[in-house]
């Protein structure tokens, strides 16, 4: 008893500290609150280097500026004392910077910086688009490069708008269209109607076909120009298209299949059918994009330091230092919340489930593989085994040598189905990765042993029932906030100590036995 | 709110008890679980039954390794019945019940079994075969034939009571029979029907066959309810001597009835299930009130 109080006694003053720990960063962490929420957040630096010639010299190009889905902070300039440095405002609302220099024949550096926060958007795409105003008829009209008026493109897009029900089909047509033409990394400036008749274009090419195609239909349609922001170095820029619809610029790639969406490291950099860099002509000329993901916590507004500053204790270090890949560390900051969940399920509510890790692992494996066909994959597979097996049991095969028979099909299928997937561009087929496999296993070992333990007809309620307790984890884990809040909150494992120790005490009826002590709750009433 | 989550009033108010309260207040604190094997391991069960006299199906042979299997058959040879189980099996799998017929040749279930089989399922339940891969021993025994009065309610089958025990007191029982769904199982929850079982007076009481009380056997039309039971007296005592003789304090005791050796004990069970509440209508708190 003197054990028992005293562990209690114990548990309370945990539970206390752990609370007055998470009290101390609430405030400043609420104080910080952000609701941009971006998705990704990287440092992006411009290196510039040219040597001037015997004229004055110019180095132009454009810089983006914050909006609904992308955010720009912290913009920093370094060039070296001799070069003039303005930034201008043009039409389209691009913004210039442009350093001149009136040296003569000697080297310059710049370095342009700045914090790039992105986020993804979809946009939804009505069927019947309204008719654009007149203030939009520039983005109707020909080009030198996107020559809408040609003959090749009307023929071609005459022949995209045949059959089709409404706008959206029409877009749709013209994006595949493009989309199905074969990329190929084309330097030399390829126009609309070359598109067509070489059938190979790059970002560029594609965009200027995919906008002259609508402009030929009447949807006003404009060239957007980019980075695809990823952590590492690189020359490239990037072009998309948007078209004007219903009084809002809908983003296109059909380069990298985004029809309506702009993924969260697209950083918008400047409209129409311009060159990112241009420069004084004949001189030498060197750049890269310097691009670092910095570690952020998307609902908060505090850099690095300003997490490390936070009262108390914090799990920053770990995220900030990459002492541990974020997926792992992930993995282990949302186990004991699963497990605490799965308890609950098992204890409070009465499911049956393979193991109390299981379900939270293989709602973990789902995050990888999306929740429908990740879902559909493992009972797939799972059944597959359990048919595979059945041969096997009437041999009677003694258990663990029926296993391994059990575990290499099951791993033959998934090779098999992953070449499958690969070959003929099915997507959902090839995201068994590592870790999938690995809890994939686990569960038809567990699931073949029950069968025999229990019968079929029981392992497949047990499976069933497994399946729901591991659709509510996903529910909780795909909370994207949740690593972040316990990173910053790493006092919750405590507080799921505690939380277990009087679970673990409870002696309550479980929900599902309501309805199997059913006769006897109601005769007592 | 709270309530609601944790079902407070419903628990306080019906004596049942549900699996959360078993685990703690009744096998945790009674069972120790470094003597489970003495109740899952049906050889070690028997080894303490024989021991102290309290009747059971006599163990013919135990076989540890495969180069006993031929002698210890050879042994058995004489017996006009047997029965073969696996010390550590699981949802009666593995037990085979074997007869000799009128020219002397064994059966089972009806079609002859040659030695040669025989043999292989002995050596296939040494090898794991039944027990989830471990080792196991297998156990001849004498086959138990049922009492008649079990015919009446209905002829096919082994019926068992199931007498629960806490500190060596029987708290509850119930009579488990198969039916003609249940493929000669007598458990609940493979079809069969329970019949609640009047401690005081040693009567049968309503029949449960898991979703409605009756007066009768689905199968028959023997009127149960009522029916005194034979060797009710003997049943109990074994009861609270296989209680006593084990270290174990909550038990769920399976005990057959034999046509000419009277109640015996089949196999004890450290985790008795909680659907014998519902066969009597009862909630175990309430009876454990009243027995202490």
């Amino acid at each position: 008893m003197n054990s028992k109080t005293n562990l209690k006694i114990a548990l309370t003053i945990i539970s206390i500290i752990a609370i007055i720990a998470i009290g101390l960063k609430i405030k400043p962490i609420l104080d910080n609150y952000d609701n941009f929420n971006p998705e990704k957040v990287y440092k992006v630096n411009y290196k510039f280097f040219f040597k001037s010639e015997d004229k004055n010299t110019s180095l132009k190009t454009y810089t983006p500026s914050s909006n609904s889905r992308q955010r720009i902070s912290n913009e920093n300039i370094k060039n070296d004392s001799t070069l003039s440095f303005v930034k201008k405002k043009e039409i389209d609302e691009n913004i210039r910077a442009i350093w001149n220099t009136v040296e003569r024949n000697t080297y310059h550096s710049v370095d342009y910086e700045f914090v790039f926060e992105g986020k993804d958007k979809h946009f939804r795409i009505p069927k019947v688009f309204n008719i654009a105003s007149g203030k939009y008829r520039k983005y109707l009209k020909p080009t030198e490069d996107i020559q809408s008026d040609n003959e090749i493109i009307n023929e071609l897009a005459t022949q995209l708008r045949q059959n089709t029900k409404n706008d959206r089909e029409v877009i749709k047509n013209i994006f595949e269209y493009v989309y199905a033409i074969p990329s190929a990394p084309i330097i030399t400036l390829t126009d609309a109607v070359t598109t067509i008749e070489q059938n190979r274009a790059s970002c560029n090419g594609k965009s200027r076909l995919f906008v002259a195609l609508s402009r030929n239909l009447g949807y006003p349609a404009r060239i957007k120009g980019g980075i695809i922001v990823e952590n590492t170095d690189k020359r490239t820029s990037h072009a998309w298209v948007e078209v004007l619809i219903n009084e809002t610029w809908v983003p296109f790639d059909a380069l990298n299949n985004h029809f309506g969406f702009l993924p969260a490291n697209y950083l918008e950099l400047y409209r129409g059918d311009k060159s990112l860099i241009t420069h004084t002509a004949g001189i030498q000329f060197d750049y890269t994009y310097k691009m670092e993901q910095v570690h952020h916590i998307s609902f908060l507004k505090m850099n690095s330091e300003e997490i490390y500053n936070l009262p108390g204790f914090s799990l920053w270090h770990l995220i900030d230092k990459n002492v541990i890949p974020t997926g792992a560390l992930h993995l282990l900051l949302l186990l004991p919340i699963g497990g605490f969940l799965v308890a609950f399920l098992r204890n409070i509510v009465g499911l049956k489930t393979f193991g109390v890790f299981l379900p939270v692992l293989i709602a973990f494996s789902l995050l990888h593989t999306g929740f429908i066909s990740g879902i559909a994959i493992f009972v797939g597979l799972i059944m597959f085994i359990g048919l595979i097996s059945y041969p096997f049991d009437k041999l009677g095969l003694l258990y663990t040598p029926k296993v391994v028979i059990s575990l290499t099909t099951m791993v033959s299928v998934i090779l098999l189905a992953t070449h499958f997937g690969v070959k003929n561009n099915i997507e959902w087929l090839t995201k068994l990765t590592f870790f999938p496999i690995i809890i994939l296993t686990i569960s038809a070992e567990r699931f073949s042993r029950s069968t025999l333990e229990d019968g079929y007809i029981k392992a497949i309620d047990k499976l069933f029932q497994t399946l729901i307790a591991t659709s509510i984890s996903y529910l909780i884990l795909s909370w994207s906030w949740l690593p972040s809040v316990l990173v910053l909150f790493p006092e919750v494992a405590l507080l799921i100590i505690a939380l277990s120790t009087s679970l673990g005490r409870y002696i309550g009826i479980r929900w599902v036995e309501l309805f199997r002590f059913k006769p006897l709750l109601k005769a007592e009433k | 709110m709270f309530s609601i989550i944790f079902n407070k009033k419903s628990t306080v108010a019906s004596g049942v008890i549900g699996l959360n309260e078993r685990n703690i207040k009744l096998i945790y604190p009674n069972n120790p679980k470094r003597h489970y094997p003495l109740a899952d391991d049906k050889v070690l069960t028997k080894e303490i039954l024989h021991q102290y006299h309290i009747p059971c199906a006599e163990t013919y042979a135990v076989i540890e390794y495969n180069s006993d299997i031929k002698e210890a058959w050879k042994s058995c040879k004489h017996y006009s019945s047997v029965a073969i189980k696996p010390a550590n099996g699981c949802g009666g799998g593995g037990i085979k019940i074997l007869k000799k017929n009128k020219k002397g040749n064994w059966t089972c279930n009806g079609e002859m079994i040659t030695d040669r089989e025989v043999f292989q399922h002995m050596a296939s339940i040494i090898m794991g075969f039944f027990s989830l891969g471990s080792h196991d021993r297998v156990l001849i025994e004498e086959c138990i034939e049922p009492h008649p009065f079990f015919y009446e309610i209905y002829p096919q089958g082994v019926p068992d009571f199931r007498i629960i025990t806490l500190n060596k007191t029987p708290l509850m029982g119930m009579l488990r029979m198969p039916t003609d769904r249940s493929d000669g199982k007598a458990n609940l929850h493979q079809n069969g029907v329970g019949i609640g079982i009047d401690m005081k007076e040693g009567r049968l009481l309503e029949v449960y066959d898991g979703k409605e009380y009756s007066n009768h056997h689905p199968d028959s039309t023997f009127l149960v309810n009522g029916t005194p039971i034979p060797y009710w007296k003997e049943i109990l005592e074994i009861s609270v001597a296989t209680a006593k003789a084990f270290p174990l304090n909550y038990l769920g005791i399976d005990i057959v009835i034999d046509k000419n050796k009277g109640p015996q004990i089949m196999e004890i069970n450290v985790r008795p299930g909680l659907g014998i509440q519902l066969v009597n209508k009862t909630g175990l708190k309430e009876v454990i009130k009243q027995a202490i």
